[in-house]
């Protein structure tokens, strides 16, 4: 059974790596994570943005320089349309005695209290060379929101996968190739197993990828080979359960949209619900993988907390497989 | 005539498939999770740990100064845990701050270390004067970290009264907040409605030609933009009503419908010949399905500087996503501008023209592809 799953796989890689689209599946993480690579340090140092005129004060701007982004414009009413554009920009206009703050009137107050700040400091003329209070820092370089993203990515891929393993799935339905398999030795299951194969390799491949290229290398890689491995189990269910419950591909593509919801919802859920509310994201795998890719990436999780993790997320993905067993063998059939 | 004849049928087999009914559900679950998940407004509520190494008396001038801000006045004793190891340690909450005051330097390395959260010492130094030693993770940016160098070097009364004095002057003065719930309505509906008949598009295309349609048509009375169009406005009709199950309970009547019934139409329009144009170059889902999923990553990226006004380079102005976040924003917003989701859905109703045209002369020039 095993050798006959391998060999439909490696006929699979074979097709696949002749089209090109397998290898183009594994490229478009390594493009995203390039991505992140290139966004995170631009939004981690994003802090305030001043518009201010240029020439009228330059020993300004280079104060403000230190601890804001500044953009210059040759008068008051560019500077005005500035602060009027949809981001948040502060105006620093001159007046009689003095700098007033122009604010467009929809920033958060968070925004404008440190504009104020600066402002306060820089007439009082505090400088950074003069600087009293001591920073001791633990010597982490990777900002939160790049974690976040990588692990979304590493979400993103099981999606990934497991649409390509229902595509494939649709596909040899369509074309009635599970049918033809009836006069072959390979059983269908062996069939659709081998053949999902490709999406785990894929999904394999990319999170691992994903993690050398936005350099979290120095992770626990037995933690992370570990919940790549519940992950890939993940992808194979979806893919199950879209490729066999789909008779065609727009019912694949209404089903991919459907999947997003509890991917989408859960990582909403781990981020942005606290305390008792996290129970209602139990039942779903992909909270769990996210919150142990977020141990992982943080370089917190022991492997006890990760193997509880893990060991939910196999579960969870078992009981789906028991309660729609009679559905995949009607599928397939 | 031939169009209405093909919209009427797409519709009716439409509603008698799995999508239609897909999306709705969709629009349903979206709507329960904006209604009973998201809640009006997110807390930003933020963590701080505090050591004061001063005699009894400075410790309570600062303790007492920071419970003024205090929700009920009064702090509490709590313990907090950093690996194996509880601190205990006095917690006073306030709008805007949980901040823990603790009682040894250790406890402030430890919990910052293990937490992610900021934590400082507040000494006082040889010279006999207030020193603060700052404990950060290391990735904050180096414009924060000068900041909080010398935000101490001033009496803080004297910065109280100058930042307090400050001349603000806001450009617009009657603009009204939305909350953080109706703020991600634009997004839901942008990906949900919008972009995601770019996938749907290149679905129902590759349905049909596996089932040889697209080739029928060759032999028919009908054009086949006839055809594509008719698809597409079954899509569009779709995602307009998927979108107005989102929005309206939500927003009530508190907003512009013809507005927002435009820029769905234009948007979707855009999206779904977006979505064709891709699928006349593969010759199945699979493939096409790879350019798709790039396109719309692509699409996301826009959302970041959605939620953070503050970073909004040049380059992510030109994906198209951006105007179209903004143009949903601005219909959502209580006075937002009429004058740009006007000009955004002509910007994308001229577009989405263009990648028809050109869809169209590539099914025409390969109509079994």
């Amino acid at each position: 059974m095993l050798k006959k799953i391998w060999i439909i796989f490696l006929r699979d890689m074979r097709v696949n790596t002749r089209e090109a689209m397998t290898l183009y599946m594994m490229v478009i993480p390594l493009i995203l994570a390039i991505g992140i690579n290139l966004l995170t340090p631009g939004i981690n140092d994003t802090s305030v943005s001043f518009a201010l005129i240029e020439n009228e004060n330059p020993g300004q701007v280079e104060y403000f320089d230190d601890f804001a982004h500044t953009e210059l414009f040759s008068d008051q009413q560019k500077v005005e349309d500035r602060v009027m554009a949809r981001d948040d920009v502060i105006g620093i206009l001159p007046k009689d005695n003095g700098y007033y703050i122009v604010t467009q009137g929809n920033e958060s107050e968070m925004v404008i209290e440190y504009a104020k700040l600066l402002n306060v400091l820089y007439e009082s003329d505090i400088q950074l060379e003069d600087a009293r209070s001591e920073i001791i820092e633990f010597g982490r370089t990777v900002p939160p929101l790049k974690k976040k993203l990588v692990n979304m990515l590493l979400l993103m891929i099981s999606m990934l996968a497991g649409m390509l393993i229902s595509m494939n799935i649709v596909e040899e339905k369509t074309d009635d190739t599970v049918s033809a398999i009836n006069v072959t030795p390979a059983s269908r299951s062996a069939f659709v197993l081998g053949k999902s194969l490709t999406g785990m390799f894929v999904a394999l491949f990319s999170s691992i990828a994903v993690l050398l290229i936005t350099g979290f290398y120095n992770v626990n890689l037995g933690q992370a080979a570990l919940v790549v491995f519940s992950t890939t189990i993940l992808s194979l269910l979806i893919g199950f359960i879209q490729g066999i419950n789909s008779d065609d591909a727009m019912e694949a593509a209404g089903s991919v949209k459907l999947m997003f919801l509890p991917m989408a919802g859960s990582i909403a859920g781990y981020e942005f619900v606290t305390g008792n509310w996290q129970i209602f994201f139990y039942w779903s795998p992909f909270f769990w993988t996210y919150k142990a890719n977020d141990l992982i990436l943080s370089k917190s999780g022991t492997w006890p907390q990760l193997i509880l993790y893990v060991g939910i997320i196999l579960a969870i993905c078992a009981t789906v497989y028991v309660l729609l067993a009679p559905g995949i063998k009607k599928g397939l059939e | 005539m031939k169009l209405l004849s093909s919209i009427k049928k797409e519709l009716i087999l439409a509603s008698r498939g799995f999508y239609f009914y897909v999306e709705l559900s969709f629009a349903l679950v979206i709507l329960a999770v904006l209604l009973f998940a998201i809640p009006q407004n997110f807390s930003n509520t933020s963590t701080e740990y505090l050591y004061f190494n001063l005699p009894q008396e400075g410790r309570e001038i600062f303790i007492n100064t920071i419970l003024e801000n205090d929700l009920d006045g009064e702090s509490e004793i709590v313990e907090l845990k950093a690996g194996d190891t509880i601190f205990e340690g006095e917690l006073i909450k306030t709008d805007e701050k949980e901040i823990y005051i603790l009682d040894s330097e250790e406890a402030i390395r430890k919990l910052v270390e293990t937490n992610r959260y900021m934590g400082a010492v507040i000494e006082l130094g040889d010279d006999n004067q207030l020193h603060y030693k700052y404990y950060l993770q290391g990735y904050e940016s180096a414009r924060l970290k000068n900041l909080i160098s010398i935000l101490h070097n001033e009496n803080p009364d004297v910065l109280e009264e100058r930042f307090n004095n400050l001349d603000i002057r806001p450009l617009v003065t009657d603009y009204e907040p939305i909350s953080d719930r109706e703020n991600t309505i634009p997004p839901l509906i942008a990906f949900s409605g919008s972009l995601m008949g770019m996938f749907i598009m290149a679905a129902y295309i590759f349905l049909d030609k596996k089932e040889g349609v697209i080739t029928a048509y060759a032999v028919t009375a009908s054009a086949v933009w006839q055809y594509l169009l008719s698809k597409i406005i079954v899509v569009l009709i779709t995602s307009i009503i998927s979108g107005l199950v989102i929005i309206m309970p939500v927003m009530g009547f508190r907003i512009n419908y013809g507005l927002l019934i435009l820029l769905l139409f234009t948007t979707g329009f855009f999206a779904s010949t977006l979505g064709l144009l891709i699928a006349s170059f593969y010759d199945n889902i699979t493939k096409a399905f790879g350019v798709v999923y790039l396109v719309i990553i692509i699409m996301m990226v826009p959302t970041i500087a959605y939620f953070i006004p503050g970073w909004d380079p040049f380059w992510i102005k030109i994906i198209p996503a951006y105007p179209l976040l903004q143009g949903f924003k601005e219909i959502i917003l209580p006075n937002g501008s009429i004058a740009y989701p006007l000009f955004v859905s002509t910007g994308f109703l001229a577009a989405g023209m263009i990648l028809f045209a050109i869809t169209n002369i590539r099914f025409k020039k390969s109509l079994s592809v």
